[in-house]
C-alpha cells in the first residue's frame, strides 16, 4: 500500500511536501527560542519563504483533504510561522533614539493646536483665580482645598509664607520627597486631565481650568503680601515644567476628545485610534516632564535658596523642553 | 430562507466565536489562532504582578537596610518603585518578546495584531498603558478604600466592573486597551505532525486472503464528519491500549465494523482478527473517494448529504 502511485492524492501531496514543513517548524521554533536574530542569513531567507510555501498548502490542503490530523498541523504551524515572521524587527535602543529624535518632538508639532488650547486653558483660569482674590480673599478657600494649602491663606502670616518658600527643612527633601511628590496633587491632575479628555474634551478643559484658578489665587496671595518675585521663583524652578506637563497632557487628552466629537471620514472609533498616535506620545511626554519636574522638586529647590538662580534655572530648563519640541526631527531639505 | 436568518441565537454566537478565532495574514490565507480565556489572561496577569512586586519589595527591603530612606517615606517609595518597575516591564517584555510577558509565556497565550501583519511599537505601549487605568488604578482605589468615602468605592467598584465586562462582552476577549490598539491575545497553537493514516499499510491476518475492496456505491454513504470520527479511532488504535480497555475495545470494533457492513451493504463477512484491517481499508478507500467527490465541487459534510442535496435540489 505505501508504493507511491497507490497512495491517494491528498497522501502523496503530503508527502511530497513534509520535509519542508518539517523544516520550517524547526526554524520557527528556533525564531521562538532565541529571537529572529539567531538565525543566520539562509535561515532567515528559508524561514520567510517556507512561511509562504506553508501557507499556500494550507489553502491546498483545506480543499483537497480531508485527514484532520494534517489539516490541524498545517493550520499551527502557520500560525506559527506567522507570529515569527511578522514579530517586530526593531532594536529596543532603535526605539528609544527614534522616540526622542523623531516622533516624539513631531507628535508634539503636529498637536500645537491641541497643546496650544492646554496652555490657554490654564493661563485662562489663572488669570481669573488672579482677579478673583484681589476681588475678595475668601475666593482662596473655595478654590483650594485645606490639605492642599497647607496652612497657606489669606490668614497666614506673611512670615510663616516666606518660611515655606524659602525652608531649609531637611526631612522634606532627597528621595522621600521626590516620591511624595510625584503621588501629589499635580500628577493626579496630568493623568487624568489626558484621560478624560475622552469624554468630548470638557472635562479636560475644566479640570485645566480649575488648575489654573487655583494657581491664580495662590500667586495673588503671595502678590498681595509683597511676596510676588518670590512665589515667581518657587514656582519657576519646578513648575515650568510641571505646568507644561499638564498643558500637553490636556493637549493629548483635548486630541482625543476632538476626534469623538469630529471624526470627519471616519467612524469614531477608527478616528479615536488615529488620533490616540499622537496623543499617546504627548502623554509619554508629559510623564517624562513630570519625572523631570520631580527631580525639580525633591533635590534642585531644597539646594537652591536664590531667588534669581530658581528663576534661571526654571525657565532655562523650560527654554530646553521648547528647543526640543520645536527643533528635533526635522527632515533636512 | 438563508442560512443566516434560520440559526438559533445559540448557534449565532458559536459561529462568532469560531470566527473570533481566525486571522487574515497578508499572505490572504485565514490562520486559526484561538483565542485565550479569562483564565489563562487572568493567571499571566497574576504572575506578572507577583514577579514585579517581588522585585519591588526586595528593593525596598533593601533600601531598608541601607538606610537611604526614613521610614515614614518607604511605602510612598515603595509603590513609586512598583510602579517604574511594572510600567517598563509589560512594555519592554512584550516589546522584546513579540508580544509575550513572562507570565503570558507560561501560559503559552501572546498578543497579536487584530488586522493581521506585526504588532507595532505603538500598539504594545499603548495597550501597556492603558493596562495602568483598567487595572492598577482600581485596583489601587480598592485597596486604599475607606469606609467614610461612599462615592469614591461606588465609582470604583462601578470602574472594576466596567474593566471586567468589556473583556466579556466581546467575542476577542479584548480589553479598552486591545481596542484601542488595535490587538487582542490568543493561545499559541502546537503544531503536532501525526502520521498519515493512508500510508500505512493494511495487513490482513492471513496473506492468502484478498485485499478488501470496497465498490463506489458502498462509498456514498458517509461525509467528512464520519470519516474523522473514524480517523480518531483509528489513531487510538495506534496507541497504547491497556490490559483491561483491550476486550471493551475489541467489543467497539465489532459494533463499528457491524454497522458500517449494515449501512454500506458489505455482504462478505470479516473475521475478528481482520476487524482493524478493515476499518483501515475503509477508511482510506472512504477518504480517497470523498476527497475525489470534494476535488469535483461535491462537499459531504456528515451522513445526511443526501437528504440536504434533495432538500436543495429542486431550488438550484
Amino acid at each position: 500500500m505505501s508504493d507511491d502511485a497507490v497512495l491517494i492524492r491528498s497522501a502523496r501531496f503530503r508527502q511530497e511536501r513534509e520535509a519542508d514543513w518539517v523544516r520550517l517548524e524547526a526554524l520557527v521554533t528556533k525564531a521562538e527560542k532565541g529571537g529572529a536574530q539567531t538565525l543566520d542569513f539562509a535561515e532567515a531567507r528559508d524561514l520567510a519563504s517556507l512561511y509562504r510555501q506553508a501557507t499556500t498548502s494550507l489553502a491546498i490542503a483545506r480543499e483537497i483533504s480531508l485527514d484532520r490530523a494534517l489539516l490541524n498541523y498545517l493550520e499551527a504551524l502557520a500560525a506559527r510561522a506567522y507570529l515569527s515572521v511578522y514579530a517586530p524587527q526593531e532594536r529596543l535602543g532603535g526605539i528609544f533614539t527614534r522616540f526622542f529624535t523623531q516622533s516624539a518632538p513631531r507628535a508634539m508639532r503636529q498637536s500645537w493646536f491641541f497643546v496650544l488650547m492646554g496652555f490657554l486653558c490654564l493661563g485662562l483660569g489663572a488669570f481669573v483665580g488672579y482677579i478673583l482674590y484681589f476681588e475678595s480673599a475668601d475666593w482662596f478657600y473655595v478654590f483650594i482645598p485645606a490639605e492642599l494649602a497647607g496652612g497657606r491663606g489669606p490668614d497666614a502670616s506673611t512670615e510663616f509664607l516666606r518660611s515655606i518658600i524659602y525652608d531649609e527643612d531637611p526631612e522634606a527633601s532627597g528621595l522621600g520627597a521626590f516620591a511624595t511628590y510625584l503621588f501629589s496633587h499635580n500628577t493626579r491632575i496630568a493623568i487624568f486631565v489626558f484621560g478624560l479628555g475622552v469624554f468630548a474634551c470638557l472635562p479636560a478643559v475644566l479640570l485645566t481650568f480649575y488648575n489654573g484658578l487655583l494657581i491664580g489665587a495662590f500667586v495673588a496671595l503671595h502678590v498681595d503680601r509683597g511676596l510676588g518675585w518670590d512665589i515667581g521663583g518657587w514656582l519657576s524652578i519646578h513648575g515650568v515644567t510641571e505646568l507644561s506637563a499638564i498643558c500637553i497632557a490636556c493637549g493629548g487628552g483635548l486630541k482625543l476628545g476632538a476626534a469623538v466629537l469630529f471624526p470627519g471620514q471616519r467612524t469614531r472609533s477608527e478616528a479615536l485610534r488615529h488620533a490616540g498616535r499622537d496623543a499617546l506620545k504627548l502623554a509619554l511626554i508629559a510623564a517624562l516632564m513630570l519625572l523631570a519636574a520631580a527631580v525639580l522638586e525633591g533635590f534642585g529647590r531644597q539646594l537652591i535658596q536664590d531667588m534669581t538662580t530658581r528663576y534661571a534655572v526654571g525657565w532655562g530648563i523650560g527654554l530646553l523642553w521648547l528647543a526640543w519640541f520645536v527643533l528635533a526631527g526635522r527632515q533636512r531639505a | 430562507m438563508s442560512a443566516v436568518e434560520t440559526m438559533t441565537r445559540k448557534e449565532r454566537r458559536a459561529e462568532r466565536r469560531r470566527a473570533a478565532g481566525r486571522i487574515m495574514p497578508p499572505e490572504g490565507v485565514e490562520l486559526g489562532l484561538p483565542i485565550a480565556g479569562i483564565g489563562a489572561r487572568l493567571g499571566a496577569q497574576i504572575t506578572d504582578i507577583l514577579l514585579t512586586l517581588g522585585f519591588a519589595v526586595s528593593l525596598v527591603i533593601l533600601l531598608v537596610f541601607t538606610d537611604i530612606a526614613g521610614p515614614n517615606t518607604v511605602t510612598v517609595i515603595g509603590s513609586l518603585l512598583f510602579f517604574a518597575i511594572r510600567v517598563p516591564y509589560y512594555i519592554l517584555t512584550e516589546l522584546v518578546w513579540n508580544g509575550q510577558t513572562l507570565g503570558k509565556r507560561l501560559m503559552k497565550i501572546k498578543v497579536v495584531s487584530h488586522f493581521g501583519g506585526p504588532l507595532t511599537t505603538h500598539a504594545l505601549v499603548l495597550r501597556n498603558i492603558l493596562k495602568e487605568a483598567e487595572v492598577f488604578l482600581p485596583a489601587t482605589l480598592v485597596l486604599t478604600l475607606t469606609a467614610e468615602s461612599a462615592l469614591a468605592s461606588w465609582i470604583a467598584f462601578a470602574w472594576v466592573l466596567m474593566a471586567l465586562a468589556i473583556p466579556l462582552s466581546n467575542p476577542h476577549r479584548m480589553r479598552l486597551g486591545d481596542m484601542l490598539a488595535g490587538t487582542h491575545v490568543v493561545h499559541l497553537p502546537d503544531p503536532i505532525l501525526l502520521s498519515d493514516l493512508a500510508k500505512t499499510p493494511v495487513s490482513t491476518a492471513r496473506e492468502e486472503d484478498k485485499p478488501i475492496t470496497f465498490l463506489s456505491h458502498q462509498l456514498d454513504h458517509y461525509g467528512r464528519f464520519e470519516l474523522q470520527t473514524l480517523e480518531t479511532l483509528l489513531r487510538a488504535q495506534d496507541g497504547r491500549i491497556q490490559a483491561n480497555q483491550a476486550a471493551r475495545n475489541t467489543a467497539t470494533l465489532a459494533s463499528i465494523v457491524e454497522r458500517i457492513r449494515k449501512k454500506i451493504g458489505y455482504s462478505d463477512a470479516v473475521a475478528p482478527e481482520d476487524h482493524e484491517a478493515f476499518l483501515r481499508a475503509f477508511y482510506n478507500a472512504q477518504r480517497a473517494h470523498l476527497e475525489q467527490r470534494q476535488i469535483f465541487g461535491d462537499r459531504r459534510s456528515d451522513k445526511h448529504h443526501r437528504a440536504e442535496k434533495a432538500e436543495n435540489g429542486p431550488k438550484t
